[in-house]
C-alpha cells in the first residue's frame, strides 16, 4: 500500500489548509519537505496526524533521499505533543539507520518562549533538531 | 535462577511465561488457568494503554528479535511516551498560563507607566462605593494633572512628554500609601483613591504627593525639566457614586489651575 501511495504521482503530497485549530500541512515527495504551521488543537488528532504519520513512513522507507521538517507550531494539545513525539520517533529510528534528515523548529520572536518548547522536544533525540527564530 | 530477575533482559519474562503455558505437563493446574488470565488481562490493559498513547495504529514500537511485540517493552515504550508528553504539555500549560496574566496585565494597566488604567480604576471606584454604602466609611479622590504638559511636549517633544508622565507614575507610587491606588485617567491626568480616607488625610497625601513631585527632574539636551502637578480633591458626600465624587474633585483641580498650579484645592464637602 504504501508502494502504491509512492508511485502514484499526486497522491505523494499532502496540502492540508490550516484552520484556527488544526495546521496546515505540506508534504512535498520530490523535495522531501514536510512542514507544518499553526495552532494545534484538533477535536479529532487522529484525523489530522494519521496521514502525517503514513506520509513520513512512506517517504523514510522508499525514498531514499533527505527528509527536512520545519514545524512553526504556536500551541499544541496533549494529543498533538503525543502526534509530534510519534512523529519523532520515526525520524530517530531513521537517523539511527543512517537516514539524512534534520528538523527546524520555528518560532514567533514575539513568542519567545516556544523555543523552550522546542528544546523541551529535542532533549530526547540525537537527529538534527534546530530551533530558530523566525525571520519575517 | 530465574533469568528475568537477574537483569534488564524482559525479553527472558514474556518467553518463559509463555513457555510455561505451552507446557503440557502444567495443563489443569490451577495456577495455568490463571496466568492464562493474567496474561490476557495485560494484554488488554496495554491495548487499552496504547490507544491512549498513540495516534496512529501504525505507531508501534520496533518488533522483538522474534518479530513480537515484547510486553514490557510495550510497557515501558507506552509509559515512557506519557511522561514525556505530560511533561511537554505541562510546559504548554505554563506558557498559556503567563500569556493569560500579561493579556490581563495589558487589558487592565497602562502601557506606559504601568500603572492601573481607566478601566480597573473604574471597578475599583465602583467597590469602594458599595463598600462607603454598606459600611458608611469615607473616601477621596484625588485628581492630579501635569501642569503646561502640552507646552512641554510642544517644547521637548512627545517623547520627553512620556519621560515626564513616567516619572511622574514613580512619584505617585512612592507619595502614596500602599493601599491607595493611582491610576492614569487620562493623557496627562491622574486618579488617585484613597479608600478610607476623610478629606483632611487626603490634604497630607496631597501635600505629600506635591513635594515628591517637586524633587523631580528630568534632564533633556541642555535643560533640566522641573515638572508640577496641581491637585483636586473631594471626599464621598452621602448618596454619591464615584463619577459624582470625581466631578468635584476635578472642579477642585480647575481652581488649583486657576489658583497659579503646583497646589492643591478642596471641593466642598
Amino acid at each position: 500500500m504504501m508502494n502504491h501511495v509512492a508511485s502514484s504521482g499526486g497522491a505523494l503530497n499532502l496540502q492540508v489548509d490550516g484552520t484556527s485549530v488544526t495546521p496546515s500541512v505540506t508534504a512535498d515527495w520530490n523535495s522531501g519537505q514536510l512542514s507544518l504551521e499553526g495552532e494545534s488543537y484538533p477535536e479529532n488528532t487522529y484525523e489530522i496526524y494519521d496521514g502525517i504519520i503514513s506520509w513520513v513512513e512512506a517517504y523514510l522507507k522508499d525514498s531514499g533521499r533527505p527528509l527536512r521538517v520545519k514545524l512553526h507550531l504556536n500551541y499544541l494539545n496533549t494529543s498533538s505533543i503525543r502526534a509530534m513525539i510519534d512523529i519523532f520517533d520515526r525520524l530517530q529510528v531513521a537517523h539511527d539507520a543512517g537516514h539524512d534528515l534534520s528538523l527546524l523548529w520555528l518560532y514567533d520572536s514575539r513568542n519567545p518562549r516556544s523555543a523552550e518548547l522546542g528544546e523541551e522536544f529535542k532533549e530526547d533525540y540525537t537527529f538534527q533538531f534546530d530551533i530558530d527564530t523566525l525571520s519575517d | 535462577m530465574d533469568p528475568y530477575t537477574t537483569g534488564d533482559d524482559h525479553l527472558s519474562l514474556d518467553d518463559h511465561i509463555l513457555n510455561l503455558l505451552a507446557d503440557e505437563s502444567y495443563f489443569g493446574h490451577p495456577l495455568h488457568g490463571a496466568l492464562q488470565d493474567v496474561m490476557t488481562l495485560l494484554e488488554s490493559q496495554l491495548k487499552r494503554l496504547e490507544s491512549l498513547t498513540q495516534i496512529s495504529e501504525r505507531s508501534k514500537p520496533a518488533n522483538g528479535p522474534n518479530g513480537r511485540q515484547l510486553i514490557l517493552s510495550r510497557y515501558d515504550h507506552q509509559i515512557s511516551k506519557l511522561e514525556r508528553s505530560q511533561k511537554i504539555s505541562d510546559r504548554y500549560q505554563a506558557i498559556l498560563n503567563d500569556l493569560n496574566k500579561a493579556l490581563h496585565e495589558a487589558s487592565t494597566h497602562d502601557q506606559l507607566t504601568g500603572l492601573p488604567n481607566r478601566r480597573l480604576m473604574s471597578d475599583r471606584c465602583r467597590s469602594e462605593d458599595r463598600r462607603a454604602q454598606r459600611l458608611g466609611t469615607p473616601y477621596a479622590l484625588l485628581a492630579i494633572d501635569v501642569d503646561r504638559f502640552k507646552s512641554i511636549n510642544d517644547t521637548y517633544g512627545h517623547e520627553i512628554g512620556d519621560q515626564v508622565l513616567v516619572a511622574m507614575a514613580d512619584a505617585f507610587r512612592r507619595g502614596l500609601r500602599g493601599y491607595d491606588i493611582c491610576a492614569r485617567w487620562g493623557g496627562e491626568e491622574f486618579l488617585a483613591l484613597l479608600g478610607g480616607t476623610d478629606l483632611s488625610m487626603a490634604v497630607t497625601v496631597a501635600e505629600r504627593l506635591l513635594e515628591t513631585v517637586r524633587c523631580l527632574s528630568i534632564e533633556v539636551s541642555g535643560a533640566t525639566l522641573h515638572p508640577r502637578v496641581s491637585i483636586g480633591i473631594a471626599e464621598r458626600r452621602d448618596g454619591e457614586e464615584y463619577s459624582d465624587v470625581y466631578r468635584r474633585a476635578d472642579e477642585a483641580l480647575y481652581s488649583a489651575k486657576q489658583a497659579g498650579r503646583d497646589c492643591y484645592m478642596l471641593a466642598d464637602h
